[in-house]
């Protein structure tokens, strides 16, 4: 993916400030800014797996069935299988809007980044109503590391989807007011990756808590 | 500025460095760049390691800085130096050599410490000699251990250490907040006190430092009176030391007595300690008469008492040690008149004077 | 300093209060993280007095225990969040684009951002000191005693004010990085680069890998003490030790953040006043490079005597990264050799770095031996040590480069008798605060406590340290009085008062709003070198 978007980019260096060629300003600190995050998610991460490893059971015994991903008799659909599959598809439709102006097709661009912009929200809104069930059954914040960790990962996961979303709606706009061209969209291209690593952390996250935990 | 006017300056400013660092070291002699004389095997192994390191440092620090001072003096810009020096951009070899030698003089820095980590980390579970030092704001108190380590034969509640001398003695240490360290300055060793694991080591004091005391305090900032944390080690000849603990766990068998109230007509003076201080530095008692002191702790879980001492240094009295918020009350048998210093035995730096007349 | 005198009038621009507050300028902006650190520099200073008034005797004379804590705490967080890190980022923001024959920094309006969190992030800190008592756990904060059980809510100002500063850290890096990978003047290749842009290029990368680690710590300690976590929790399954963990894994990459553009800036001084090139140029950038890769590996150094960590390894380690060190301490020596020195101030201050960064140097491979370490951590010799190196290094290096650049910045040259007056001041009170701390270290001082028993035998030492912390205060105000007499009367400097080497002195002083006129050809590190002496110059 993001080798594609340095492939094209470099194309296009002339453009920018460059003056060496290669990947745009912009896309550069966008790609250096992941790095930053990847390692903000890596410090919370560790500090998962330390309390997990360190704990006698995991999960404890209260919270043994409160997450889970297949199919229950009280979740037929669970719902963060569902977001989980719309987020994954989000990203398949963002690339989709890069494909497009790249091509200079401005249509595929707006349609497939406002179709982002709406699963990235339904995203959000099935996470909130996941802690809803999951604050019922009591699995809450202050409920031992487990609820700490659990809502401190997927807590920050989804303030990126947010952030995700807002520059994904600076983009829809920009877009809608043609303000993009083929030659001429860094910001897509870097909007792009970004969302595309909220969606690795998400299936990093998704794997780590709801996964391992349950093997059977 | 002229050139030769910079070369004085230059000069001057060289030697002053110079006589900078030769007063550093005779003040060095002044005060000891050393560690205290060490009193356990585990405290001479870390000396022994100390000097080796210090006399590398050393030869070290004098080779490069006597290198920066050649320079410094030998070449600084004389008036007849219009043209450039030779413009020389670096030398291979040299690079290998300075890359080369510090490599295995660390090598052999790292070697040397890592076999005295061996010994001094060396647990080796043996002895019956178990201690657990358990630390909280601000205080120290020990649990004399069974030889098992499982049941707690006696509990000293003052933050005084008695261990045999030369018999090795297991210490384990438990916080029951924050993260506090053990630390004796002449064990040339400390450890954290971190709640929620336990940690161990073990020494053996020199058998011919029996009858010593050693100070020492919490090292790991723990909060408000942190530099409060005091306490002693006080090692006992063998004999000397299971006679001890055979009292003291004879004593802490029989109930501690009920804190008496005062009788009718006997002085009672009032005490009370807030923030690891006492709110009196002046007491006032009858000469040859008995008094009581009621002693009000203010300090929600820290412990104090009372203890009096006379002008040699001798505890003449020491009251319970207890938790706060509390009160006792404390009958004191007669003192001859005189100005006697009284304390916390649990924390050492809260004093006042108790005058008697 | 009064900058707004002399700064723009050379170039003609208007000079105005909003100007300086909405400026994108890489100058400007460079010149308001050295006022804004200074600032900074005087307030910890003042606390670093108080402690030492607190502590001339034994007894509590001053501070109380609960204050005392406070002040020490503040101190050290001002001292290394915002003087530090952000003087030595206001120098790379000033000087980088110069070197590099950039125009500006590669995004000018997140440059202004981040130096605008800097003194948001000073007011938060020390805002506690008037809302009931500001962060007092030391500038470590290990829980449990940053915990909200053990301390008051300076502790979440900190936590807020640290965040925003990390925050500003990790932007000034991606800024800085995308400026040197993207925006080198033709012909400037990264092997003809000064070191001071490699050692910015290596403290960025380590800023970028270690501060977000340090923002997921203090996110995790503060949903600990106001959201009911339990991360650093031991009774309720968390971990005390993780939080040192998570710490050290950014604050030990933060030391070579504090001192590698430090160096960077002592390898521009030594070769100018030597009149020779920097010796062994590349060795050089790999020792840089290697500091920066091994200073990941040796966090836990810090946590010997914590009995949970892998003890050898970390040893290793830290013995390890000696080497480099070293390396760049036997390449400046070189540097000098056969030179014809000019004892200016920059080089004065650059030689008291050479000495004070060699004690520290060597203090920091004594207690990389874990049993010594087991005697001297948490003691007033580790405080000679950090002293030592962030002091007697970071901090002379700041005072070198700012002699060194201030002719560029402002146009003048300080003055430079009151200037060695500074230097000798300086030395003599550095040595005589910090030196003894050694021997109390020793002797078994602890840090961070406010009473001393008078039977101790500490007195003496701490008496001369507190003799010393005066001088040192002395010396700033010699600092203090040469700029005020320099922005009155000062030399005018031209454009090349010292005959550089690098790009910057090739334009004039200061430098007009996009830097260059003309850029001369650059075919090795020193294209100013070249010119001066027509030579056609060529790598190295």
């Amino acid at each position: 993916m993001t080798s594609d978007a340095l492939a094209v980019t470099t194309a296009h260096a002339a453009e920018g400030h460059a003056r060496e060629g290669g990947i745009s300003n912009v896309i550069l600190g966008m790609l250096l800014f992941i790095t930053s995050e990847v390692m903000f998610f890596a410090g919370l991460f560790a500090a998962y797996f330390n309390v997990r490893a360190t704990a006698p059971v995991w999960p404890p015994e209260d919270f043994a069935d409160k997450l889970h991903w297949l199919p229950t008799a009280d979740q037929p659909i669970p719902v963060v299988t569902v977001a989980t599959v719309l987020l994954v598809l989000s990203s398949l439709t963002c690339q989709l809007g890069v494909w497009g102006i790249r091509r200079g097709d401005h249509l595929a661009l707006v349609r497939n980044i406002g179709v982002t912009v709406l699963l990235g929200s339904i995203f959000l809104l099935m996470q909130a109503f996941d802690y809803t069930i999951l604050y019922g059954e009591g699995v809450r914040l202050d409920a031992g590391t487990f609820g700490t960790t659990y809502y401190t990962l997927t807590g920050f996961h989804g303030a990126h989807v947010l952030g995700g979303v807002i520059m994904l709606s600076v983009v829809l706009y920009r877009a809608m007011a043609g303000q993009f061209s083929r030659d001429h969209h860094d910001m897509v291209e870097a909007t792009s990756i970004y969302w595309h690593f909220v969606d690795v952390v998400w299936i990093v996250l998704f794997s780590t808590l709801y996964i391992i935990p349950n093997p059977a | 500025m002229s050139s030769s006017r910079l070369r004085i300056v230059g000069f001057a400013v060289a030697g002053l460095v110079v006589v900078g660092l030769l007063a550093l070291m005779a003040l060095a002699g002044a005060f000891r760049l050393f560690p205290p004389t060490p009193v356990t095997d585990r405290a001479r192994e870390i000396d022994a390691l100390y000097n080796f390191v210090f006399a590398i440092s050393v030869a070290i620090f004098v080779l490069v800085e006597g290198l920066i001072i050649y320079a410094v003096v030998r070449y600084g810009r004389k008036p007849a130096d219009t043209e450039l020096p030779p413009q020389i951009h670096g030398n291979n070899i040299l690079e290998i050599v300075w890359t080369i030698v510090p490599t295995i003089i660390v090598a052999v820095m790292f070697v040397v410490s890592f076999n005295s980590l061996n010994k001094v980390d060396a647990v080796a579970n043996t002895t019956d000699v178990r201690i657990r030092a358990v630390a909280a704001q601000f205080q120290w108190s020990f649990e004399y251990l069974s030889a098992d380590g499982q049941t707690v034969q006696y509990e000293q509640l003052a933050p005084e250490m008695t261990v045999p001398a030369g018999r090795t003695v297991h210490l384990s240490l438990r916080s029951h907040d924050v993260i506090h360290a053990f630390y004796v300055p002449q064990f040339l060793f400390k450890r954290d006190v971190v709640p929620g694991r336990e940690n161990v080591f073990e020494f053996t004091v020199d058998p011919t430092d029996a009858g010593q005391t050693f100070s020492g305090q919490c090292a790991e900032l723990c909060g408000t009176f942190h530099g409060s944390m005091l306490f002693t080690v006080k090692a006992l000849a063998p004999a000397d030391y299971d006679a001890w603990l055979a009292t003291q766990i004879e004593k802490a068998r029989q109930s501690p007595p009920p804190a008496g109230s005062a009788a009718p007509g006997q002085v009672e003076l009032q005490l009370a300690a807030k923030d690891v201080k006492y709110d009196k530095s002046a007491l006032e008692a009858p000469a040859d008469k008995p008094f009581t002191i009621k002693f009000q702790n203010d300090d929600a879980s820290v412990a104090h008492n009372v203890a009096i001492h006379d002008a040699g240094g001798q505890e003449v009295f020491k009251g319970e040690i207890f938790q706060g918020v509390d009160v006792r009350t404390y009958p004191v048998t007669p003192l001859k008149a005189g100005s006697y210093p009284f304390l916390c035995t649990v924390h050492p730096n809260m004093t006042g004077t108790l005058t008697v007349k | 300093m009064a900058t707004t005198a002399l700064t723009p009038a050379a170039t003609g621009t208007r000079s105005s209060l909003y100007d300086w507050l909405t400026t994108t300028d890489h100058k400007k902006i460079g010149i308001l993280y050295l006022v804004n650190s200074f600032v900074m520099f005087f307030i910890a200073g003042a606390l670093a007095m108080l402690v030492r008034v607190e502590l001339a005797a034994p007894g509590i004379q001053f501070l109380k225990e609960d204050l005392y804590n406070q002040v020490f705490t503040i101190h050290a967080s001002v001292m290394i969040f915002l003087f530090i890190i952000p003087i030595l980022a206001g120098f790379g923001n000033y000087i980088v684009p110069l070197m590099i024959g950039a125009p500006d920094m590669a995004f000018p309006r997140i440059n202004a951002l981040s130096f605008w969190m800097l003194p948001l992030a000073a007011v938060l800190i020390l805002t506690g000191f008037v809302t009931g008592g500001a962060a007092a756990a030391g500038w470590t904060s290990y829980a449990p005693l940053s915990e909200a059980k053990y301390s008051g809510v300076g502790q979440d100002l900190w936590i807020v004010g640290v965040l925003l500063i990390g925050t500003s850290s990790i932007l000034g890096a991606i800024n800085f990085l995308v400026t040197i990978f993207k925006m080198r003047a033709p012909g400037m290749t990264m092997f003809r680069m000064p070191i001071m842009a490699w050692t910015v290029l290596v403290t960025s990368t380590l800023t970028l890998l270690a501060t977000p680690v340090l923002t997921s710590a203090l996110i995790m300690l503060f949903i600990d003490r106001n959201y009911g976590g339990h991360f650093f929790d031991p009774a309720s399954g968390g971990n005390a030790i993780l939080w040192q963990n998570v710490f050290w894994f950014y604050s030990h990459p933060a030391v070579y953040i504090m001192v590698l553009p430090a160096m960077g800036m002592i390898s521009e001084v030594l070769p100018v006043f030597s009149r020779k090139p920097l010796f062994g140029y590349k060795a050089f950038v790999f020792a840089t490079a290697g500091i920066g890769g091994l200073g990941f590996s040796v966090w836990a150094h810090h946590m010997f005597t914590t009995g949970a960590v892998y003890l050898p390894f970390f040893s290793f380690m830290t013995f390890l990264i000696a080497i480099p060190t070293g390396v760049k301490m036997f390449n400046w020596t070189a540097t000098l050799y056969r030179g014809q020195l000019t004892f200016a101030t920059p080089l004065l201050f650059a030689l008291g770095f050479l000495t004070m960064f060699l004690i520290g140097g060597i203090n920091g491979a004594i207690s990389a031996a874990v049993p010594v370490d087991f005697a001297l951590q948490d003691t007033y010799w580790v405080v000679a040590h950090l002293h030592y190196v962030l002091f007697g290094g970071s901090v002379f290096a700041v005072f070198a480069g700012l002699y060194y650049w201030y002719p560029k910045m402002f146009g003048r040259k300080l003055n430079e008798t009151i200037g060695k007056i500074h230097f000798v001041l300086m030395f003599i009170g550095f040595n005589l605060t910090f030196f003894p701390m050694h021997a109390l270290g020793l002797a078994g001082m602890p840090r961070r406590i406010a009473n001393y028993a008078p039977d101790a035998g500490w007195n003496d030492l701490n008496l001369l340290a507190t003799i010393g912390g005066f001088t040192i205060a002395a010396s700033m105000v010699a600092f203090l009085w040469n700029v005020f007499v320099t922005t009155r009367s000062g030399e005018p400097a031209g454009d090349d008062p010292w005959e550089g080497n690098t790009l910057e002195w090739a334009t004039s002083s200061p430098p007009p709003p996009y830097n260059f006129d003309h850029l001369p050809e650059i075919r090795s590190e020193r294209p100013v070198f070249d010119a001066r002496h027509h030579l056609q110059g060529g790598d190295h």
